[in-house]
C-alpha cells in the first residue's frame, strides 16, 4: 500500500494501516443483516435539509448544507448505520484575472470539489483523485450556464466545495461483503446534487448575477424483491439514500432551473428501462424540493442583513463617537 | 495624529472605516489603540481590548465516520477536526520495532512513549487550508508554507507535550498458558498491532489565529475519541474489534496543554516628527486576520493548567505549567525584545494566557 509519498504532509506509517474489522459482523452471519437500515420515508418524501449561508466571512459568498442521517445513531453498536451529507462551499471572486492570462470576454469559472479524508467509511487521501475531478466538472457544468458571465469580462471566480461527509455508494455490508455491490457510485449522485444546491446558495450569497437559481435533485428506480405487490417490486423514489436499498436499478441527478424549466446538468446511471423521462422528472421534483429550502434560507439571510443595516443606521450616532479618525 | 473627533474641526477628507482599513491598515490599527477615553481602555478595530480573547465554541462528535471529532469556532475562524483510528500490524511497523512496551499502568515513562510513538508514526496530523477558507490558499495546489508550518507545529507539540500514552495505542495479545507445570505463570503479552490516529484538521474559514483553533480542535477531538476494544483472534489470525460501545475506551491524555497566541504590533512615531523616539508597542491577544496582516511578529505560549485539578479543585494561573513558547521569526531580533522585559511581560503573558485557558477549558468541558 505504498502510496506516492507526499513530502509536504505528515505521512501514514509506510506499512499501511487497516480499518478496524468488527468481530460480530464476521463471526455471526445473521448479525450483519440485522444492522441493515431501511427507508422509513415515503417514496416521494425527500430528506430534511439544513442550509446556511455566510459561513466564511472572508469569502465573497459561502454556504453550508447538511442532510442529517435518517437513522439515529444506535446505542448498541459502534458501527454507524448510514452516513449523512455535509458540504461546505465558498466562492472567491469575481476577481481580475492575472495579467498573464489571455483575454476572456466573460467570467471564467473554476470549480473544485474535495472530499475530506474523514468523509467516507474508507479514509481518503489529500491529493485529488479522479472521482473528485469528475464531480468538479459536473458541478461546473451545472453552474456555468446559470451565471451571467458577460457582466464580468477579464475576471475569474472560484467555487470551492468541500465534502465533509458524503453519502455512501451502498450499504457498507453489501459493499464489503460482495465486493461488487451493484455497480456502485450511487452515493456520488447525491453528493453531486448536494454540491449543486450548496454552490448555488454560495453564488447567490456572493451576489453574482444569475438567470435563475439552480438546485440539485436525485431520483432512483429501486428493485425490492421482498415486496409482495408487483407494483412495489420496481418503484421510483425521490432522494434515495443508497444505504437503505438493497438494489438500485437506475438513478439520476439533475441541476434544475425551476422557473425556466431548464436542466443544466444531468447524470444518469444504471438501466433506466423504458421510462427515462419519469426518472428525470422525479429528479426535477426533488430539485424543486431543495429549491424551496434554498429560497427560504436566502430570504432569511437577506432579511437579517437588512435588519442589521437598519440597526446600524439607528445606532450610527453613537457609533460615530467611538470611531477614530486619522487627520493630517 | 489620532484623536477622538468631538473637539476637533471636521477634517477635509474622511473615509468610511472599511476604506481606511484597506488603504492604510497600520495607522488604522494604531489610531484605534491610541484613542482612549478616560473611562474606557482603547479598543482594537474588532472591538476587543488588547488583552481580550475570543470565546471559543466547541462541538464534539458530529462526524459519523470518525472515532472522535470536534468543530471549533474562534470568532470567524472555524475548524473541523476528525480523528480516525486505524490498525497498524506489528509486522508492518517500521522504524520502531524496539521491544519496549509499557507494562503496568503505574510504570509511566512519557519520554519513551513519545519516542516510540514518533518512531512508529502512530500520530498522523494533517491540516488543510485550501478549502476556500481564505482567498490566499488556492485549492488544487500543494500545501503552502504556512500550511506546512502549521502541520509541523501541531505534530511537534503533540509529541513534545507527551499528550498520548503508548499504552492506549497498543493492541496486545496474551497467549494461553501452555506450561502445565506452572499454570500461575503469567503468559507474556505480545504486541500484535498498534492503533494509528489520523488527525485531519480542515479549516472552513480563517480569521486569524489558525494555530490556536487547529490545536484546540485536535485536542477536543482527541478527548472525544472512543477506540473500540481490539483483540487478536487466533482462529482467523487477524485483529478484530468489538462493536459494543461499552467495551470502547477513551484516550487518557496527559494534561491539557492550551495555546494562546499574541501578536506584537509595532507602533510608529508621527510621520512629521524627525528622529528616533521610543517605539510604542502593543501585544494583542488572539489576533484576527487583519491584525495578523499588520503585525510582523507573533508569540505563542502553551500552558497547562490541569495539574492543579486534584489539589485545590480549582484551576488557575498558579497551577499553570509553561509547556512551550514559540516565536515567529519574521524579523531578526531577539525574542521578547518587543514584548518588554521578560520578567514583567513574560508573567503578563502567562497570566493572560491563563485567562484564555479558562475560557477554552470552559468551552471544552461544556461540549
Amino acid at each position: 500500500m505504498a502510496v506516492n509519498l507526499d513530502r509536504r504532509r505528515i505521512n501514514a506509517p509506510s506499512g499501511g494501516t487497516l480499518a478496524p474489522v468488527f468481530a460480530r459482523t464476521v463471526k455471526e452471519p445473521g448479525y450483519l443483516q440485522s444492522l441493515r437500515p431501511s427507508r422509513t420515508r415515503g417514496p416521494n418524501e425527500p430528506r430534511q435539509i439544513f442550509l446556511q449561508t455566510g459561513i466564511v466571512p472572508s469569502a465573497s459568498g459561502s454556504a453550508y448544507l447538511e442532510i442529517p442521517s435518517a437513522s439515529s445513531p444506535s446505542k448498541s453498536t459502534l458501527i454507524p448505520p448510514t452516513s449523512s451529507l455535509k458540504i461546505a462551499a465558498s466562492v472567491q471572486g469575481p476577481k481580475p484575472l492575472p495579467r498573464s492570462a489571455s483575454f476572456s470576454p466573460s467570467l471564467l469559472l473554476t470549480t473544485t470539489v474535495k472530499f475530506a479524508p474523514f468523509a467516507t467509511r474508507h479514509r481518503r487521501g489529500y491529493i485529488r483523485d479522479s472521482t473528485e475531478r469528475d464531480l468538479g466538472v459536473h458541478v461546473e457544468t451545472a453552474l456555468r450556464g446559470v451565471m451571467i458571465g458577460e457582466r464580468w469580462p477579464k475576471s475569474g471566480v472560484e467555487v470551492v466545495v468541500t465534502v465533509l461527509e458524503g453519502d455512501e455508494n451502498g450499504w457498507w455490508g453489501d459493499v464489503e461483503g460482495n465486493g461488487t455491490g451493484n455497480g456502485g457510485g450511487w452515493g456520488l449522485l447525491n453528493v453531486l446534487a448536494g454540491c449543486i444546491t450548496v454552490a448555488s446558495a454560495a453564488i447567490v450569497d456572493a451576489g453574482i448575477d444569475c438567470v435563475d437559481m439552480v438546485s440539485g435533485g436525485v431520483a432512483a428506480i429501486i428493485r425490492n424483491p421482498e415486496a409482495k405487490d408487483a407494483k412495489e417490486k420496481v418503484m421510483r423514489i425521490l432522494d434515495p439514500c443508497p444505504a437503505e436499498h438493497q438494489e438500485i436499478v437506475a438513478a439520476c441527478a439533475v441541476g434544475y432551473l425551476a422557473s425556466r424549466d431548464e436542466i443544466t446538468e444531468i447524470w444518469v446511471k444504471g438501466d433506466v428501462g423504458t421510462d427515462p423521462d419519469g426518472l428525470i422528472e422525479g429528479a426535477t421534483h426533488a430539485a424543486v424540493g431543495s429549491l424551496s429550502v434554498l429560497k427560504e434560507v436566502l430570504l432569511e439571510a437577506l432579511e437579517a442583513k437588512f435588519q442589521t443595516q437598519s440597526a446600524d443606521a439607528n445606532g450610527g450616532l453613537k457609533r460615530k463617537q467611538q470611531d477614530v479618525q486619522m487627520t493630517g | 495624529m489620532a484623536t477622538t473627533t468631538q473637539s476637533q474641526p471636521k477634517p477635509a477628507l474622511s473615509f468610511p472605516r472599511s476604506i481606511f482599513a484597506a488603504v492604510s491598515p497600520h495607522p488604522f490599527l494604531q489610531a484605534h489603540l491610541t484613542a482612549s477615553t478616560p473611562a474606557k481602555a482603547p479598543l482594537r478595530a474588532n472591538g476587543r481590548t488588547a488583552q481580550e480573547f475570543r470565546v471559543p465554541g466547541v462541538n464534539t462528535g458530529s462526524l459519523t465516520h470518525c472515532n472522535g471529532s470536534a468543530v471549533v469556532r474562534l470568532g470567524n475562524t472555524s475548524v473541523v477536526c476528525g480523528v480516525r483510528a486505524e490498525i497498524l500490524k506489528a509486522e508492518d511497523a517500521q522504524g520502531g520495532g524496539s521491544d519496549y512496551t509499557p507494562t503496568a499502568e503505574g510504570d509511566d515513562d512519557p519520554e519513551r512513549d513519545t519516542v516510540e510513538i514518533g518512531n512508529l508514526r502512530l500520530l498522523v496530523p494533517n491540516v488543510e487550508l485550501s478549502t476556500g477558507s481564505t482567498p490566499q490558499h488556492i485549492p488544487g495546489s500543494a500545501p503552502s508554507t504556512s500550511a506546512q508550518t502549521l502541520i509541523t507545529r501541531i505534530r511537534s507539540l503533540l509529541l513534545s507535550t507527551h499528550l498520548l500514552r503508548l499504552a492506549d495505542l497498543l493492541i496486545q495479545y496474551a497467549p494461553p498458558a501452555i506450561d502445565p507445570d506452572d499454570p500461575d505463570a503469567e503468559p507474556e503479552k505480545q504486541v500484535k498491532a498498534y492503533w494509528v490516529l489520523y488527525i485531519d484538521i480542515f479549516f472552513i474559514s480563517i480569521d486569524g489565529n489558525a494555530f490556536d483553533a487547529a490545536w484546540l480542535s485536535a485536542l477536543a477531538a482527541l478527548k472525544d475519541v472512543r477506540i473500540p476494544h481490539a483483540f487478536w483472534d487466533e482462529e482467523l489470525e487477524t485483529i478484530l474489534c468489538s462493536d459494543n460501545p461499552a467495551d470502547a475506551r477513551s484516550l487518557t491524555l496527559r494534561g491539557l496543554p492550551i495555546p494562546a497566541t499574541f501578536a506584537v504590533f509595532e507602533g510608529r512615531r508621527d510621520w512629521d516628527e524627525e528622529g528616533e523616539g521610543e517605539e510604542i508597542n502593543w501585544v494583542l491577544s488572539d489576533p484576527d486576520a487583519f491584525e495578523e496582516s499588520v503585525c510582523r511578529e507573533s508569540v505563542c505560549v502553551v500552558v497547562d493548567c490541569s495539574a492543579g485539578r486534584g489539589s485545590k479543585g480549582k484551576k488557575g494561573p498558579k497551577d499553570a505549567v509553561l509547556r512551550r513558547i514559540e516565536k515567529s521569526a519574521q524579523r531578526e531580533r531577539v525574542s521578547f525584545e518587543h514584548v518588554g522585559r521578560p520578567d514583567t511581560s513574560g508573567c503578563w503573558m502567562i497570566r493572560s494566557s491563563a485567562r484564555a485557558v479558562d475560557l477554552e477549558i470552559g468551552a471544552l468541558i461544556e461540549s
